[in-house]
C-alpha cells in the first residue's frame, strides 16, 4: 500500500473508532474495544521491529513492565503525574533495549537465538521486580494510589476517558509506522537479505537499534496504560511470558510486517477471547486460552503470512484460474 | 557443608541434563527451537502424578509406560505440526511461533482438566535421605539422578555405537550428504523428535516424586533447559551434561548465598553473556551430536 492511501485507511479507521466513543455502549463492549486497541498498540509497536526485521522477540513484557512500573512508581513516590513518568519509563525502556539489542545486533544474534536472549531478557526482568519486593511489592504488585477523575493525574472514572487515550496512542503509532517508509524498507531488506542489503548501502545496525528502540518506547507507554487503566500490576501478569507471546499472537495472525496486520489480529482475537473468557470462563478456565494456541498453530502452518495476506492470496487464486480458463479456451479452438 | 552443597547440586544437575538432553537432540538434527520443551515435562509428570494415584503405579515403572505414549505424541506432533513447516524461507521464525502455541495449547489443557492446583505424590522414598560420608542425599533425587546418569548412558551408547545413531549423527551433520547415502532424513527427523519428546517426557516422570506439578511448571523448566543447552553449545551431547552439572552447581551455591530470584538471574546473565560472546561457537558447532 502507498504512504497516501495508508494515510487514508487510517484517517477512516479513525474516524469509524471515534463514532465508537459517541455510541452508548454498555461497560463489557466499551472494556472489550479498550482491550482491543490496547493490544492493536502493542502490536504495531513489535511489529516495528520483529515483523519488519524480523527479529522475533518473544521478550517483549519486559518492556512494557519497565512502563508501567516506573509510572506508577514514580506517582506514588513522588506523585509525579503519569503522564510524565509515561515518557521516564519510554526513555528506561529504550535504555533496557539498547542494553540487549546492541550487542545482539553488535554480534549478529539472529534467529532463535535472538529470540532466546530476548525471553532471557524478560525472566531477568520478571525475577528482578520479584526480588526487589521492597519496592516493587514482589509477587504481589502494586496498585495505583486512586484520585477521582482527572485529566492531569490520567486517571478517570468512566470507561470513555480510556478509549480515547487509547485511540489516540493508536492513531499515534500507525501514524508513526506509515511515516516510517523508508526504514521500513530498509528493515525489509534487512530481513530478506543482510548481506545485499548492506551491500546496498543501507546501515543495518543503525535501522535495527532505531527500530528496537522505538519499538521498546511504544510498547513501555503502553505498560503505563495497563497500569493506570487497570489500577494493579504485578510480574506475572506484566512480565510474564503469556504477555509476550500475546502480543506477537496477535500480530503474527494479523499478518507481521504489514501496517494493519497488528490492528486486524487485534479486532479479531481481543473481542473473541474475551467473550470466550466471559462465557466459559468460570466453568473452564484456559478454554480461551487453549483456542488461542490452537488458532495460532493453525495460522502458522496454513496461513504464515497472517489474516493480511488473504486478499492477495485469493487474488493469486483467482488470476491463476482464469489463466486456466484462458488456456483451455485456446486450447479448444 | 560444602560438600553438601555440591552434593545437592549435582544431584539437581543431573535432572536438568536430561531436561535438556531431548531439547539438544532436536536442536542438533532438525535445527529446530522447540519452546514446547517445557510443557512436554509437565505433561510427563501428570502423566506420573495420575498413573500413580489412580493405578498405584511407581513413578520409577511409569517411565516404561510414559516412553513409549510421547513417543507417539511426537510422532504425532512432528507430522501434523512441524512437517508441513520445514525446508521454507521462514522456517526458523515459524517453527519457534507454532512450538510457542503447542505450549500454550499444553498448558491450558491441563488447567481446564485438572485446575490450577499445586500436586505432589507421597511415594515410600518421600522424606527419607541417604548418608554417605556426613552428606544426606535425598532418597528421591538420588533415584532420579541414577536413573538420569543411565538413560544418558543409554542414549549415547545409541547414538555412537548403533546404526540408527549413525544415521542421526549424519543428518544432522549433513543432511544432503546424508540422503545422497540413501538415508532417509524424513523418518530420522521423526525419529528424533519422538525420542526428544520421550526423553523430556520422562524427565517429567522421574521428577515427580521431588517437584510439583500445576500446570505452568514447565514454564520454569524450559527456562533452565535453554541455558543449559545454550552454555554446553546447541547440538552438543556432551555439552548438555556438562552443563546440567554447572548450572545445577550454580543454583545450588547461589541459593544458600543469596535468593532463588537471583539465583536465576545470575544464571541468565551467564546465558546472555555467552549467547553474545561466543556467537560463532555455538553457530558453528550446531552439526555436532
Amino acid at each position: 500500500m502507498k504512504q497516501k492511501q495508508s494515510l487514508i485507511v487510517l484517517g477512516i479507521l479513525g474516524v469509524a473508532l471515534l463514532a465508537l466513543y459517541f455510541l452508548p455502549l454498555i461497560v463489557f463492549a466499551k472494556h472489550i474495544l479498550i482491550l482491543t486497541l490496547f493490544y492493536a498498540f502493542l502490536g504495531t509497536g513489535w511489529n516495528l521491529m520483529c515483523g519488519y526485521a524480523g527479529r522475533l522477540s518473544l521478550g517483549h513484557a519486559a518492556f512494557v513492565a519497565v512502563g508501567a512500573y516506573t509510572s506508577i512508581l514514580l506517582f506514588k513516590e513522588f506523585s509525579l503525574t503519569p503522564w510524565l513518568g509515561m515518557l521516564v519509563g519510554g526513555v528506561l525502556a529504550v535504555v533496557v533495549m539498547l542494553l540487549i539489542a546492541w550487542p545482539s545486533f553488535r554480534f549478529g544474534l539472529k534467529g532463535p537465538y535472538f529470540t532466546l536472549a530476548s525471553i532471557a531478557v524478560a525472566e531477568i526482568v520478571h525475577n528482578l521486580l520479584v526480588y526487589g519486593r521492597d519496592i516493587t511489592g514482589g509477587s504481589l504488585g502494586l496498585s495505583l494510589p486512586y484520585v477521582p477523575t482527572s485529566l492531569a493525574q490520567f486517571q478517570f472514572d468512566g470507561k470513555g476517558e480510556y478509549y480515547l487515550v487509547i485511540l489516540v496512542f493508536w492513531l499515534a503509532a500507525m501514524f508513526l509506522t506509515i511515516k516510517m517508509e523508508r526504514t521500513r524498507y530498509y528493515l525489509e531488506a534487512i530481513r530478506e537479505d543482510e548481506d545485499a542489503a548492506s551491500a546496498l548501502g543501507i546501515s543495518v545496525n543503525r535501522n535495527l537499534i532505531i527500530s528496537a528502540c522505538i519499538s521498546a518506547f511504544l510498547v513501555a507507554i503502553g505498560g503505563t496504560f495497563y497500569a493506570q487503566y487497570f489500577r494493579y500490576i504485578d510480574p506475572y501478569s506484566i512480565a510474564g511470558f503469556s504477555l509476550s507471546l500475546n502480543m506477537a499472537l496477535v500480530v503474527v495472525i494479523g499478518g507481521s510486517g504489514t501496517i494493519f496486520g497488528p490492528t486486524i489480529g487485534a479486532f479479531l482475537l481481543i473481542p473473541m477471547t474475551e467473550l470466550l473468557r466471559m462465557s466459559l470462563g468460570a466453568q473452564l478456565p484456559g478454554l480461551h486460552l487453549f483456542l488461542y494456541g490452537i488458532l495460532l498453530v493453525a495460522c502458522v502452518i496454513y496461513l504464515p503470512k497472517g489474516i493480511a495476506s488473504l486478499p492477495g492470496i485469493i487474488k493469486a487464486k483467482r488470476e491463476k484460474k482464469a489463466l486456466q480458463i484462458q488456456q483451455t479456451s485456446e486450447g479448444v479452438q | 557443608m560444602l560438600l553438601q552443597i555440591i552434593a545437592s547440586g549435582l544431584l539437581l544437575g543431573g535432572i536438568y541434563a536430561l531436561l535438556s538432553v531431548g531439547l539438544n537432540l532436536i536442536f542438533g538434527v532438525i535445527k529446530i527451537v522447540n519452546l514446547a520443551h517445557g510443557d512436554f515435562l509437565m505433561m510427563g509428570m501428570y502423566a506420573t502424578f495420575f498413573l500413580f494415584t489412580l493405578k498405584d503405579v511407581n513413578p520409577y515403572v511409569s517411565v516404561l509406560i510414559v516412553f513409549p505414549a510421547f513417543v507417539l505424541i511426537g510422532v504425532v506432533v512432528f507430522r501434523v505440526i512441524i512437517k508441513p513447516l520445514l525446508g521454507k524461507a521462514e522456517t526458523e521464525v515459524n517453527t519457534i511461533i507454532a512450538t510457542a502455541g503447542v505450549g500454550f495449547v499444553l498448558q491450558n489443557l491441563a488447567l481446564m482438566l485438572w485446575k490450577s492446583d499445586f500436586r505432589a505424590i507421597e511415594t515410600n522414598l518421600t522424606g527419607k535421605s541417604y548418608e554417605f560420608f556426613g552428606v544426606l542425599l535425598s532418597a528421591g533425587r538420588t533415584w532420579t539422578f541414577v536413573i538420569c546418569i543411565i538413560v544418558a548412558l543409554l542414549l549415547y551408547y545409541i547414538l555412537m555405537k548403533t546404526k540408527v545413531g549413525t544415521h542421526i549423527r549424519a543428518v544432522s551433520q549433513d543432511t544432503d550428504a546424508a540422503t545422497l547415502m540413501g538415508i532417509n532424513v524424513n523418518r530420522i527427523y521423526t525419529l528424533t523428535f519422538a525420542a526428544g519428546i520421550a526423553l523430556v517426557g520422562i524427565a517429567g516422570s522421574i521428577i515427580t516424586p521431588t517437584f510439583y506439578v500445576y500446570p505452568t511448571v514447565g514454564l520454569y523448566f524450559n527456562t533452565m533447559a535453554f541455558i543449559i543447552v545454550v552454555l554446553g553449545g546447541l547440538g552438543s551431547f556432551t555439552g548438555a551434561l556438562i552443563g546440567g552439572l554447572l548450572i545445577g552447581l550454580v543454583e545450588s551455591f547461589a541459593g544458600v548465598m543469596a535468593s532463588a530470584e537471583l539465583a536465576q538471574v545470575f544464571s541468565l546473565l551467564i546465558f546472555l553473556i555467552i549467547l553474545f560472546v561466543k556467537p560463532e561457537g555455538i553457530m558453528g558447532k550446531g552439526a555436532r551430536v
